[in-house]
């Protein structure tokens, strides 16, 4: 089976991947940061620690474009210089992004181009906007959920717009660790269920 | 005293029921798909009883509840269970105002609060806890920060449309600590304490 492409994403018990109000200046939205908590065992030995190496050894990235803006375009760099496939509506010829990014405006292009750059390490998805548009058009192939003890209440959500269809998902790993619960699902494309 | 302890079904994106939900169609369009974690029911309630360990003990707390709390509009969607959700216990609906005609069994309706509503139930059963169901309930009962448990149900599956859970419960957000995570063959059981500030 070849390397998949797995959206990456913190979300509280109630659905959202950011606080209220999220942008530049305040990223995550207000009492967002409590999402990445976890991330402060990001260098144990535990699960936390393990999930953190995975998805650093990833061989390419895409990301929606408004996650890519909020995040200052990781400078070019997201980690060991992958390529990052930034899925966008439109291009400015003049806006050239830096370093090892690149715009792209169709998912499944999208889709093929990170695959064959990551070669044999899988795909980091990261975004609501990236997830959404890849859940749609059938391309992602895991999305592991850092799943906090939290209710934000209100906030930016992961999955607002999605079509009335099913997408059926089999849970392949769970991870417990502190402040977080890491839910590894396989999406399955086998069609809808009876 | 026993604890309030919510219990839904949910999809990973946060549905607990599919589009269209009504009287007529009390899950919402394909909304069964978030109930499969169960058994086939049919006459009994009981008869819904899960086939696997894990499901069993989720089910199992759940009937050995002392008194149930349900939305008007879950309620009346389903019937009231016939005014028996499970060994004849009271059901507890707060709503501003009664309705003209009774449903049969034991629903009490309370119309002086959630808070005289949680009171009345947990004094119902004792040393049991209080099942809660129904979304609006729920937030409306974490508002008032009487909700003690969360049993959720995660569903793997992506709904897309539909009745959320949490729905306009309004920033400053709620803590939660995870107590038990049981997995089922469709269906992960997650509890959390809800840890106000």
């Amino acid at each position: 089976m070849n390397p998949p492409i797995r959206l990456s994403m913190s979300m509280s018990l109630d659905g959202f991947i950011a606080g209220p109000d999220d942008r530049a200046g305040q990223e995550l939205g207000r009492d967002g940061g409590r999402l990445f908590n976890w991330m402060d065992d990001r260098m144990s030995d535990g699960p936390s620690g393990q999930v953190f190496r995975e998805l650093m050894a990833t061989g390419a990235v895409i990301s929606g474009r408004r996650t890519f803006e909020l995040a200052g375009r990781w400078q070019g760099d997201h980690h060991d210089g992958v390529p990052i496939f930034v899925l966008t509506h439109r291009i400015d010829d003049t806006d050239v992004p830096p370093g090892s990014a690149r715009f792209i405006t169709d998912a499944e292009d999208c889709a093929e181009q990170a695959r064959a750059a990551a070669g044999d390490r899988a795909v980091m998805v990261h975004g609501a906007g990236a997830a959404q548009a890849l859940v749609r058009a059938g391309l992602l192939d895991e999305m592991e959920i850092h799943l906090v003890p939290v209710l934000l209440g209100g906030g930016r959500r992961l999955f607002d717009a999605l079509p009335p269809d099913h997408i059926e998902l089999e849970l392949v790993r769970r991870l417990e660790a502190r402040d977080v619960t890491h839910l590894r699902y396989r999406v399955r494309h086998d069609g809808p269920r009876p | 005293m026993g604890r309030l302890v919510l219990y839904m079904s949910m999809s990973l994106d946060g549905f607990i029921a599919g589009p269209g939900d009504g009287k007529d169609n009390p899950f919402g369009t394909r909304g069964h798909r978030l109930h499969e974690w169960l058994g086939d029911g049919g006459e009994d309630v009981s008869g819904y009883r899960p086939a696997d360990e894990s499901g069993q003990t989720v089910f199992d707390e759940l009937m050995a509840t002392g008194a149930v709390i349900t939305g008007k509009r879950t309620g009346d969607f389903v019937g009231y269970w016939d005014g028996d959700h499970h060994d004849g216990v009271p059901i507890f609906v707060p709503t501003h105002r009664a309705p003209a005609s009774m449903p049969p069994g034991d629903v009490r309706f309370v119309t002086d609060g959630i808070e005289s509503c949680v009171a009345q139930a947990k004094a119902a059963a004792g040393d049991r806890d209080v099942m809660l169901h129904g979304a609006c309930t729920a937030t409306e009962c974490l508002r008032a920060r009487v909700l003690d448990v969360l049993a959720i149900q995660l569903i793997p599956v992506l709904f897309g449309q539909g009745r959320r859970l949490f729905e306009g419960l309004g920033p400053g957000h709620i803590e939660l600590r995870r107590v038990r995570a049981l997995e089922s063959p469709g269906a992960l059981h997650l509890r959390y304490q809800v840890e106000y500030a």
